[in-house]
């Protein structure tokens, strides 16, 4: 069980690092100024980015399912202050993605990513907003071909991911 | 006239749709120094960098490289007005350019579309256009409204500025393109504490109180600093600083009534396109922009 455990944990951490711009994490030698200058550290003790990637450094993936990730505003205030350039958001973004699957997305987030993947926009259009953009004299924008940017996405699966992922946010308000 | 400049223009889904204003002065503004913005009806949802990154990078990436691949074959530059397409093309764009073997594997996916990336594309925001490509002295000889009496407080936010790399903006820390276009207008640059603090948006669909809380930080700053406005990029910046600051006034028992103003309709007004902006104000602005308008000697 633990072997079994510890496996996984350095899956994820390998995993983390083939990613686009994910190695950088192998620069961070904790000395804690994304911290200092994170304005969400700031007012919650308990987001701390440089413990976040203390623990996927030694290959602890518990961050993947943890919410306060998901309390980053991806605002570089810390990748603009690390003296190493780790790409600290994206990392955290890295963490965030591991953790679909077990839920660890908000609401507000699952809803708009079916909506990107279903009508190409993060957003429904309305038909009274069309309109406000004719009488403004705005131009009709078309719409993208859906099929081909769902078949585009195939060999990744995010498609049967959005069916089947429940978020363990706010199901209090969800019904 | 000559011939017009022309970019393709890649909307998004928050300008074109929830605040379209946005659009219109941009467009109209642009139109004083013959630039055109062309659409093409490939373009989709950037998507957004704040949540659909964390929910799937690798769709991210791939959607948003097939947005920069959709401009790329249009032979123009690209201009994108919102801050958070802005951020997503620079930055997948660049990843690609990095990253051979990123290119590789979204360029097979794009083939089924017979689109193609190549990582050479040039993604710019309104800054660079402005800035850059028109010039600080083009755009004063157009301002027929000097908006001397006003003290603005430039908003830059976060995506549109970081991470430089990609953004290729003048400084990560401290910038100045958007002061600079300020001045233009006559108006004075309020000196706020804390240039580039977040407006707090990203996290309002997981954590609304810390969110909220960053906001009301900024709106203080702002406050602080005696502006009559607040100008931003950004249409999230713009939705959590104006149509939430009431929300953030009430949370925190104090009062703010400070009017937020698109970049494009603060032009508007020093071009003597006071119109376009009071036409829309009252579907698209919560906070009355009725003193402002006197101050300038417009009608409110
Ligand atoms: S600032 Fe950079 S090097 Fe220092 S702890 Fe944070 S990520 Fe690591
Ligand atoms: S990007 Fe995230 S971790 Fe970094 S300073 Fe901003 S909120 Fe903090």
């Amino acid at each position: 069980m633990v072997k079994q455990e510890t496996m996984l944990d350095l899956e994820f951490r390998s995993w983390l690092l083939e990613q686009p711009e994910g190695e950088t994490l192998l620069r961070c030698y904790q000395c804690g100024r994304c911290t200092s200058a994170c304005p969400v550290a700031e007012i919650e003790p308990s987001f701390n980015p440089r413990l976040f990637l203390q623990k996927i450094l030694i290959g602890d993936k518990s961050i993947a399912e943890n919410q306060l990730v998901w309390n980053c505003l991806t605002c570089e205030q810390c990748e603009v202050r690390c003296p190493e350039h780790v790409k600290i958001p994206h990392i955290l973004i890295l963490a965030k993605v591991r953790g679909l699957m077990a839920g660890n997305v908000p609401l507000a987030a699952l809803d708009r990513a079916r909506t990107i993947i279903s009508e190409g926009r993060s957003l429904s259009v309305s038909s009274p907003m069309l309109k406000t953009r004719t009488k403004m004299g705005l131009p009709d924008l078309g719409t993208p071909s859906m099929d081909q940017i769902v078949a585009m996405l195939a060999d990744i699966g995010i498609v049967g991911k959005l069916e089947n992922v429940k978020s363990v946010y706010g199901d209090a308000e969800d019904e | 006239m000559s011939k017009p400049r022309t970019y393709t223009y890649f909307p998004g889904c928050m300008i074109p749709y929830r605040l379209p204003h946005f659009e219109l002065t941009a467009r109209e503004v642009l139109k004083k120094f013959n630039v055109e913005l062309e659409t093409h009806s490939e373009h989709s949802c950037c998507p957004e960098p704040t949540t659909f990154t964390g929910v799937d990078f690798e769709a991210w990436v791939t959607i948003a490289a097939r947005n920069v691949a959709v401009s790329e074959s249009t032979g123009n530059e690209t201009v994108a007005l919102c801050s958070g397409c802005f951020h997503t093309l620079a930055v997948a764009n660049h990843m690609v350019q990095e990253d051979e073997e990123l290119k590789k594997r979204i360029n097979k996916r794009l083939k089924k579309s017979g689109l193609e990336i190549t990582g050479k594309h040039t993604i710019k925001n309104i800054l660079h256009v402005l800035h850059k490509d028109i010039g600080l002295d083009v755009i004063k000889k157009q301002v027929t409204n000097p908006l001397t009496s006003l003290k603005i407080a430039p908003h830059y936010g976060c995506h549109l500025v970081r991470p430089l790399e990609a953004t290729h903006m003048d400084h990560a820390e401290n910038p100045q393109w958007m002061d600079d276009v300020i001045r233009t207008t006559g108006a004075e640059i309020a000196e706020i504490e804390d240039k580039m603090a977040c407006c707090g948006a990203p996290i309002m669909p997981s954590g609304e109180d810390k969110a909220l809380t960053i906001t009301a930080s900024r709106l203080d700053q702002i406050k602080a600093s005696g502006a009559d406005a607040i100008v931003v990029v950004c249409p999230t910046c713009y939705t959590q600083l104006e149509t939430q600051q009431a929300k953030v006034a009430d949370k925190f028992e104090t009062e703010y009534n400070i009017p937020v103003l698109y970049l494009g309709e603060l032009l508007a007004f020093s071009m003597g396109m006071t119109d376009i902006v009071t036409a829309n104000q009252r579907r698209f602005h919560r906070v009355k922009l009725g003193a402002l308008l006197e101050k300038i000697g417009g009608t409110p």
